[in-house]
């Protein structure tokens, strides 16, 4: 299919949205990633039975948590596709690719340059 | 168990945002299994930390460490090398463990990360429920096993009140009456008789009403 | 490495018989070496001819050479010689110049050879009836009437409008579409088919409840329908989200003719409703729900083969053996044997090897082929040496990222002792080239930058593994996917996005260390639980392959269900067959029969169970080590609490009706009411029971046949005779029964009086009270499945609301249950006719086969670890593991089994003391790629 999307976007893969913990999430928004995303199955088709909705609550509680300390919960989300929807995720990059843009870069990353300066 | 809540973020913020060196010190006890004050969680509030710091432009020095319990000096003492290291430290046990480690540690302040809730049980993941208010003197044998002190809103001993409808309090109708469920129980136990005993004057010199408790096993000390 | 595929082949004569087939096959050219395809695309980019594609349902255009679809089997390219320009005119061979590994052949011919087989398995498929035949469905005079197909290809996002769902003529978004159920199907007319399709219903919903989503503006969906029948396990319910929650229109009624207005694009369909009101109707777009027929070549096949097709061209099978065709060893699957859906499809191929299997069982083995291993080195006490091999993928990758650079690059990381770049790593000589280098530079950890690991890790895997080093001590990143192809107008970007994903996977390589997987021995012995027909057939299937089957039944007597039951609707005499199968089964020598056997206790996991019984009137104990199991605890028929049953005793079920014919004949029988979904398709249980609309028809010709002036009157909500069991019903209203529909808030209500059973209900045509004075009312009840409570909670395994038991996945494991090593079969899935049971009882057996033929399975060393000295026991991960896996040992600690952990990994996210690490994903594996990848940018 080969869809562009940007080059921004790296994926590492996981054998399980439902793997994917909270702390990696804050973690790489600490080390200073200015989006992230989980990509898991369709609602009700976990291969796992329900990884996937663990990861939502997962996102949607470092959503509240980044919120809270300023670096803005929009950074990090959820998406649910089929293995057949490389259109969607095409589009889903370049969605949150243009939503990081809008929001800007992690603020901690100006901060520290301005600590550095 | 001791059950206790996350403290939000910003108000352990609040508390500590003029230090410059802090140490998150998680409980691997009740605040564990009750998933407000483990190794997990003090790396979560940890994180966030040092990015509101950063963030605010500000390079905060934030450690964790998880004692095994922080209600037992010597599991304590565990931190005794490093603790001259930090200006406060924000205690993610429960307010027995924030007051142990303030006893023994006088010259950092100190800061409790979760809010102590109650004495209770885990109905299922992520719903805990008050049980028992440790009032010194258990009356369980003649209630059915069911406890008016904790589960009873006015903490009657000869219930229920004018306020119970159809088994629920008049308080809140999802709270059960306790004293329904006492009257059930015994009922299903074949000993609704000893409902009709009436409760003498409880000793409430055990509860708090006495002032801090203490309990002493001479049989225990040498 | 055990199966061939033969594409582009086809049989042209089948000699011998049952264990000794010889085929002859005609293979025809591809024009393209599978062995060198990468399937880079690059030939299908060049090719200068442009033909419409058939698999977008001739929507859009492909190349002259091309792959089919993007899953399909084997990904490799083929050049259409019917469109291509060399083979017309002799000149282009644009394909051969720019392919990167030389793989096109244009002067491949075809070739004829012979394949000895002891059995063959036809699973030919069907196709989709062609509208364009009849004329009045306009399909052809208007690009917006579309088949279902075509609508299916419209919804994809993969699709010609890439998911965007619009009207073909103008591209804007309908506002209105209308289904037509039925095209091709249940028509006996010129060109039609008279038979039930059986997916269509199912299908129609799905295809409207995804436009209903798929539209940004309210849609207004209506499927015009005869019946709906949604008789497939959990389909009911699906029914009623699309009818109460998507808002999908139904419409009871058959379209006859469908007009195209030219000046809006819109089609105008007249049709008389419930209530007798004409009413005329414009949709935006009309989709035509097709049927399924038999495909020509099968049928041509059939004939080679010389096995007997039945009136449709389907392969012809028996009740009983329903996966048998005329022609001893030679087996169907699938949509030749009958219209069917995937699960019934995949059910029935499973059979179909289990049968293959159980006549072919004696040489099994004969002819495997194996892989052998060298011995294992340890480099544990090794620092890592990384070495990193940079794939350019002919022109894919190196086209647009520069690979020396990223070489060059890989070479500055840390643990990197060796880098280097090959025109396609997985070519076999670079592989052997690997091999060496791996040895020479005593390389302990491998790094490819390549395609996927989806289709390319496990080779590399198996090359490591070659080389004496651990299979986990292996990472690869895809910059040709994720990188390349998809970064192809940005080469800079594509360049550092290269190096970035090799700095995380060499990252992540020093962090790996190596993993023992567990080797555990397979009991070969199967606990089949339940002796009705599906577990006597699995058992008998596993035991004539040769394995050691324990049987239990909780009744006195074998046979189940089915003990009660007469007749199929075929006329098959189900006692008979019954009776030869419980003297089967009794006297083989492999299968022990427990009756009056009850399960207490369970433990163990997949190849190594332990189950405990209390048997028979003595309530002895036992304990069973089995390697497998097989759920067939079948179900029952509902007892009826409606319409006067068990009170007044005219009030029968459809069992009871069959006995009653049997032994008394209808010579008594003047009129006859029966009534539908007694017990289905209500409140209390939403599934519609699959079964009891044939066993009515069945029934009622039955009293038509014994005494033809017998009135028989049938009240029904949907007729649910599917597949080829509509022929039935068209008998049946031939023979003078009679049909009315009820609606499922108007029940028929009945009285009991002297002269009989007055029932009386509403007629939606004359649109008033009918009243029958019936000698009997017949009522078809459901199926409930039997009482499993216990039992599920004593082996954990899932059921859905009705008691069923739930498969692993409803469409690609069908027998299988989430615990592996379990299978389901028969009612004990859900409601089905005998036949259907005994397929799934054949494809329980043969999926069982897969562990009992072994002495040893290999178990995945991606399994959760618990860590003794941090663990808290909170049960945690005991309540959030999918599987019930871990539990609190008598260290009181958590311990997780690593032959029951499936890898997912939940618990150790979930885990508040952080004590649980999940094998090759351990949280520093995958922390380390982040802070690889944001190294400096602080």
């Amino acid at each position: 299919m080969r869809l562009q999307y940007p080059a921004n976007i790296k994926i590492i893969r996981v054998p399980c949205t439902g793997k994917v913990d909270i702390m990696y999430i804050l973690r790489a928004f600490e080390k200073g990633a200015d989006g992230i995303y989980l990509v898991g199955c369709m609602e009700g088709e976990c291969h796992f039975k329900n990884g996937n909705l663990r990861a939502r609550k997962r996102v949607e509680e470092a959503q509240k948590i980044l919120n809270t300390i300023g670096i803005g919960g929009e950074r990090a989300q959820m998406y649910n596709l089929s293995s057949a929807e490389g259109t969607l995720f095409a589009q889903i990059a370049v969605e949150m690719t243009e939503r990081i843009r809008k929001i800007g870069p992690n603020p901690i990353k100006l901060a520290k340059k301005k600590i550095a300066a | 168990m001791i059950i206790a809540d996350k403290k939000p973020i910003e108000e352990i913020i609040e508390e500590i945002k003029d230090y410059n060196k802090i140490l998150i010190l998680g409980c691997n006890e009740c605040v564990t299994v009750c998933e407000a004050g483990g190794k997990k969680e003090e790396e979560i509030l940890a994180s966030a930390l040092r990015m509101y710091f950063l963030n605010k432009g500000r390079e905060v020095k934030i450690d964790e460490v998880t004692l095994e319990r922080q209600c037992d000096h010597e599991y304590l003492e565990e931190i005794r090398d490093v603790v001259d290291q930090y200006d406060s430290i924000v205690s993610l046990a429960c307010g027995v463990g924030v007051q142990f480690t303030a006893e023994q540690y006088h010259s950092t302040p100190i800061y409790p990360g979760v809010n102590t809730c109650f004495l209770g049980a885990t109905e299922k993941r992520g719903l805990w429920t008050e049980r028992c208010q440790a009032c010194g003197q258990c009356v369980l044998a003649r209630t059915g096993g069911i406890c008016p002190i904790s589960r009873c809103a006015k903490r009657i001993l000869n219930g229920p009140c004018g306020g119970s409808t159809k088994g629920k309090c008049e308080i809140n109708k999802e709270i059960d009456c306790a004293w329904q469920l006492i009257i059930d129980r015994l009922k299903a136990l074949g000993r609704i008789d000893e409902y009709e005993k009436l409760f003498p004057l409880k000793d409430w010199s055990t509860d708090r009403a006495g002032g801090p408790r203490k309990v002493v096993r001479e049989d225990l000390q040498i | 490495m055990n199966i061939e595929l033969l594409t582009l082949s086809e049989i042209k004569e089948v000699f011998g018989k049952e264990g000794n087939f010889q085929v002859n096959v005609t293979r025809y050219p591809r024009y393209v070496d599978t062995e060198k395809c990468i399937a880079c695309g690059i030939c299908s980019e060049k090719c200068p001819k442009k033909v419409v594609d058939e698999y977008d349902e001739k929507l859009t255009k492909r190349k002259a050479i091309y792959v089919q679809y993007a899953q399909a089997v084997p990904l490799k390219y083929a050049i259409d010689e019917a469109n291509c320009i060399y083979f017309k005119n002799g000149r282009c061979k644009a394909c051969e110049k720019f392919c990167p590994s030389s793989a096109i052949k244009l002067n491949e011919e075809q070739k004829d050879f012979t394949v000895k087989v002891g059995s063959i398995i036809l699973s030919t498929g069907c196709k989709a009836y062609d509208p364009g035949s009849h004329d009045i469905y306009g399909y052809g005079k208007s690009p917006n009437i579309v088949t279902s197909l075509e609508f299916e290809r419209m919804l994809a996002a993969s699709g010609p409008f890439g998911g965007h769902l619009v009207r073909p003529s103008d591209k804007k978004e309908p506002e209105k579409i209308a289904w037509l159920q039925c095209i091709g199907s249940r028509d006996v007319h010129l060109g039609a088919r008279g038979y039930c399709s059986s997916v269509c219903c199912t299908y129609a919903i799905k295809e409207a409840m995804m436009a209903k989503e798929h539209s940004k503006e309210p849609l207004d969906a209506a499927i015009f329908y005869m019946d709906i029948r949604t008789h497939g396990k959990d389909f009911e319910k699906y029914y009623l989200r699309g009818r109460d929650k998507s808002g999908i229109r139904f419409v009871k009624t058959r379209i006859s003719n469908i007009v195209p207005m030219d000046d809006t694009g819109k089609q105008l369909i007249r049709y008389i409703d419930g209530t007798g009101k004409r009413i005329e109707e414009e949709f935006d777009m009309v989709v035509l729900s097709v049927g399924l027929e038999a495909r020509q070549e099968a049928i041509d096949l059939a004939d080679k083969l010389d096995i007997k097709l039945n009136k449709y061209d389907f392969a012809s099978t028996t009740s009983f053996e329903p996966m048998k065709t005329s022609r001893a060893g030679i087996y169907v699957c699938g949509a030749f044997e009958s219209p069917k859906d995937i699960p019934s499809s995949v059910i029935d191929s499973s059979a179909a090897a289990g049968l293959a299997g159980s006549s072919l069982a004696e040489s099994r083995w004969s002819l495997t082929k194996t892989k052998d291993i060298p011995t294992e080195i340890d480099t544990s006490h090794e620092p890592p040496r990384i070495g990193v091999f940079v794939c350019r993928c002919g022109t894919n990758i190196a086209g647009v990222v520069n690979v020396p650079s990223v070489v060059d690059f890989a070479r500055t990381l840390p643990d990197v002792v060796y880098a280097e770049e090959n025109l396609f790593t997985c070519s076999q000589d670079s592989q052997e080239l690997m091999k060496e280098v791996i040895k020479e530079q005593r390389i302990n950890r491998v790094i490819v930058a390549a395609c996927s690991p989806k289709t390319h890790e496990e080779i590399f895997i198996e090359n490591i593994v070659a080389c004496g080093l651990n299979r986990y001590l292996f990472e690869m990143c895809n910059i040709r996917n994720q990188d390349s192809w998809v970064h192809s107008d940005m080469p800079e970007e594509a360049t550092q996005k290269a190096m970035e994903l090799v700095k995380m996977a060499v990252a992540r390589g020093a962090t790996l260390h190596s993993l023992q997987e567990k080797k555990i021995s397979i009991n070969q012995r199967a606990l089949v639980i339940g002796g009705g027909v599906a577990g006597m057939n699995a058992a008998l299937c596993l035991a004539d392959q040769g394995f050691d089957i324990i049987l239990i039944e909780k009744e006195k007597q074998l046979g189940g269900m089915a003990k009660n039951l007469i007749s199929t609707i075929e006329g098959a005499d189900v006692q008979a067959y019954l009776n030869d199968l419980i003297q089967k089964v009794n006297s083989h020598f492999r299968i022990q029969v427990l009756t009056q056997s009850l399960i207490v206790g369970f433990s163990g996991f997949k190849g190594n169970f332990t189950t405990e019984i209390i048997v028979g009137p003595g309530m002895y104990e036992r304990k069973i080590d089995h390697g497998v199991a097989i759920m067939a605890t079948g179900a029952n028929e509902y007892r009826p609490e409606e319409f006067l049953y068990g009170r007044d005793k005219r009030v029968i079920t459809q069992i009871e009706l069959s006995e009653h014919l049997k032994k008394e004949g209808a010579e008594e029988l003047a009129q006859v009411v029966m009534i539908q979904c007694v017990g289905s398709r209500n409140e209390s249980n939403p599934n519609c029971s699959r079964v009891c609309c044939q066993s009515a028809i069945k029934n009622a010709i039955h009293i038509k046949k014994l005494k033809p002036e017998a009135e028989v009157y049938i009240l029904y909500r949907d007729i649910r005779m599917y597949g080829l069991l509509e022929d039935y019903y068209r008998e049946a209203r031939k023979l003078g029964i009679i049909f009315f529909s009820y609606d499922q808030d108007d029940q028929p209500t009945v009285e009991s009086s002297d002269k009989g059973i007055v029932v009386t209900f509403q007629d939606h045509v004359l649109g008033r009270k009918f009243r029958v004075c019936a000698d009997l009312l017949v009522l078809s009840a459901g199926v409930v499945a039997e009482d499993t409570e216990e039992i599920a909670s004593i082996l954990k395994l899932d059921r859905n609301t009705e008691g069923f038991f739930m498969e692993a996945h409803v469409k690609l494991k069908p027998v299988d249950m989430a615990m592996e090593g379990i299978f389901v079969c028969g009612t004990a899935h859900g409601p089905k006719l005998i036949s259907e049971s005994i397929s799934q009882a054949l494809a329980a057996a043969s999926r069982a086969t897969t562990f009992l033929s072994r002495s040893s399975l290999t178990l995945s060393a991606v399994t959760a670890c618990v860590d003794k000295d941090k663990c808290a026991s909170c049960l945690i991960c005991v309540r959030s593991c999918p599987y019930e896996v871990p539990r609190i040992n008598k260290e009181g600690v958590s311990e997780i089994d690593e032959a029951l952990c499936h890898g997912c990994g939940v618990c150790a996210s979930e885990c508040p003391a952080k004590a649980i690490q999940l094998n090759w994903y351990e949280d520093n594996q995958i922390m380390c790629k982040v802070d690889a990848l944001l190294k400096g940018v602080l």
